[in-house]
């Protein structure tokens, strides 16, 4: 832990002075430069917390496409900033100094780093962790529980076994209690889920197969507990990619492409290109596809397919990436993604269960059936997210220069 | 881990958010707002993904050795902030997206992207429509506002 917070410390450091450096440089081209430096780091921080899929997107997300389209965007705009009389602007200054100033002083009641006895690490968590969500508070859910998973026992330390928050939060007794809880409760749930049901059917899975949970859980609360607010990303991302397309595409009449630089005159640039567009290919795809096995999913494979034709039209030129994808294909296959993961939802629907309820999907085996959902849905999320970012970029820079 | 460390990164999530609310209000080149809210997000990213962190806890991937002999069982890090977040990050591109294709069109409707430009132009806009007698309200604000620009 001590390892954690002194890299974190430095990191976070680092962080801050490139922010300044952004917000101060003048050059918008050293600007977007710096934000790609930024996320990088940020993906450092991420790391560093464990978050490993946050770290993921950050590091595909800001540091790959993000920069791309700042830069896609300066080349119409202009690269320098007009210059300013007043370097420091004192009103802006003042409000922002007096809002941080209470936002710290609110941070000053804050559970402190890694606390367990903070209410976060008290709510759910093990259920959360053992993907059984739904079920432990006494009605039925999508999933059966685990093997050896002792309900009763859940109740007793529901969350609320320390006792409600006493008046004053440093109260060491509770705070013992509530830690011993924390740690606890977790452990016998995880190993629940982990060890071989014994219930009819299981035995037919191999001993590394997880009896069809899903080993990483930010894919499973993804994809389940919090398959709505997906879906609706989901839509906002679509939604972003058609707004692109009314705010910048031109008529059709006009024709979509006009001339850009090509650099495949440059020999190695070429052959570079060409060698490693089939591997990020391939990661995309195994991105998507082991996405509840390991960090990933659909949203980080998205934008790693995304860089690979990004790539190919940066250096082949667009007229050969319109080849590849014409514009009307990734418009409609930003769609079919939406699709494929509401028609996911639709099915469970017509196989008798609730919308987005996967265990349907096979009613044998519910743990596969989950899988298979959320293998389903993560196409879709990936589907959607590589046709949009390939559109955002394509609508970017395509706009003439005025 | 107790003391201001503690609080460390709280501390600096509020300092990333300022900077990028400095930036929205005190810079007026638009493309230097977009990055700026970008980094406002970020420290909202940064809170989210501290508040999950449990002492001694890993990432939450379940992990297991085959022959069942040693497995490791918690404690994990919450995975729920990890899920807001992700999907946030993805979100924050397409909004930067969108404010870029805006800030083209501006670019090409005005000709400029800084902002005390644009105002000043629409401004000059609004005192020429004032003058040939098409708009009445709130025309002698405008009017009031526009010692010394000359713009269009």
């Amino acid at each position: 832990m001590t390892a954690v917070v002194i890299i974190d410390a430095l990191l976070l450091l680092l962080v801050t002075a490139t922010a300044v450096a952004i917000v101060e440089v003048r050059s918008l081209y050293a600007s977007s430069i710096l934000t790609g430096i930024y996320s990088l780091l940020m993906a450092l921080v991420w790391v560093n917390m464990h978050s490993m899929d946050v770290s993921f997107t950050e590091a595909a997300v800001g540091g790959g496409i993000s920069t791309i389209l700042l830069i896609g965007t300066i080349v119409h705009v202009g690269r320098e900033e007009k210059p300013i009389k007043k370097r420091l602007h004192l009103p802006a200054l003042i409000f922002t100094a007096l809002t941080g100033a209470a936002l710290i002083y609110g941070t000053l009641d804050m559970p402190r780093f890694g606390d367990p006895a903070a209410p976060i690490h008290h709510y759910r968590v093990p259920e959360m962790m053992a993907q059984t969500v739904g079920f432990v508070n006494g009605t039925p859910g999508k999933q059966k529980p685990p093997e050896g998973f002792d309900l009763e026992r859940y109740r007793r330390f529901d969350g609320r076994v320390a006792g409600p928050i006493p008046a004053d939060p440093k109260d060491t007794a509770w705070r013992e209690k509530s830690i011993l809880q924390t740690y606890g409760l977790m452990v016998p749930q995880v190993r629940a889920a982990h060890e071989p049901h014994a219930e009819e059917g299981h035995h037919l899975h191999p001993p590394d197969d997880f009896n069809g949970h899903v080993p990483n859980s930010v894919t499973s609360l993804l994809a389940a507990y919090r398959g709505y607010d997906t879906m609706f990303e989901t839509t906002v991302i679509f939604t972003a990619g058609v707004s692109l397309i009314l705010l910048l595409r031109r008529p059709r009449r006009e024709g979509y492409l006009q001339p850009g630089a090509v650099m495949s005159d440059q020999v190695i640039l070429r052959v570079v290109t060409k060698l490693s567009i089939p591997f990020i290919l391939i990661f995309g795809f195994y991105v998507i596809t082991h996405g509840e096995l390991g960090p990933g999913g659909g949203f980080q494979g998205g934008v790693v397919l995304a860089t690979a034709f990004i790539l190919y039209a940066l250096i082949f030129g667009r007229a050969a990436l319109y080849r590849v994808v014409p514009p009307p294909v990734s418009d409609i296959l930003a769609g079919v993604g939406v699709l494929i993961y509401s028609g996911t939802g639709a099915v469970c629907m017509l196989l008798g269960g609730k919308f987005l309820d996967y265990s349907m999907l096979n009613k044998e085996l519910p743990g596969d059936g989950e899988s298979l959902g959320m293998t389903l849905v993560e196409y879709g999320v990936g589907i959607t997210v590589s046709m949009v970012m390939l559109t955002i970029f394509n609508q970017l820079a395509e706009e003439r220069s005025t | 881990m107790t003391g201001a460390l503690g609080i460390y990164n709280y501390w600096i999530y509020v300092v990333l958010m300022m900077i990028g609310l400095y930036g929205v209000i005190a810079k007026p080149n638009l493309i230097k707002q977009a990055i700026a809210l970008g980094l406002f997000q970020t420290g909202i990213f940064l809170y989210y993904i501290s508040m999950a962190v449990i002492d001694g806890g890993t990432a939450p991937v379940w992990t297991t050795i085959l022959d069942g002999a040693q497995k490791y069982e918690g404690p994990y890090d919450n995975p729920l902030p990890h899920v807001l977040i992700l999907t946030a990050i993805v979100v924050s591109v397409s909004v930067l997206a969108v404010a870029l294709a805006l800030i083209i069109n501006i670019k090409r409707t005005y000709g400029t992207i800084e902002y005390d430009e644009i105002e000043a132009m629409d401004q000059a806009d609004k005192r020429a429509d004032y003058q040939r007698g098409q708009v009445t309200d709130a025309a002698d604000d405008v009017e009031h506002k526009l010692e010394g620009h000359h713009h269009a």
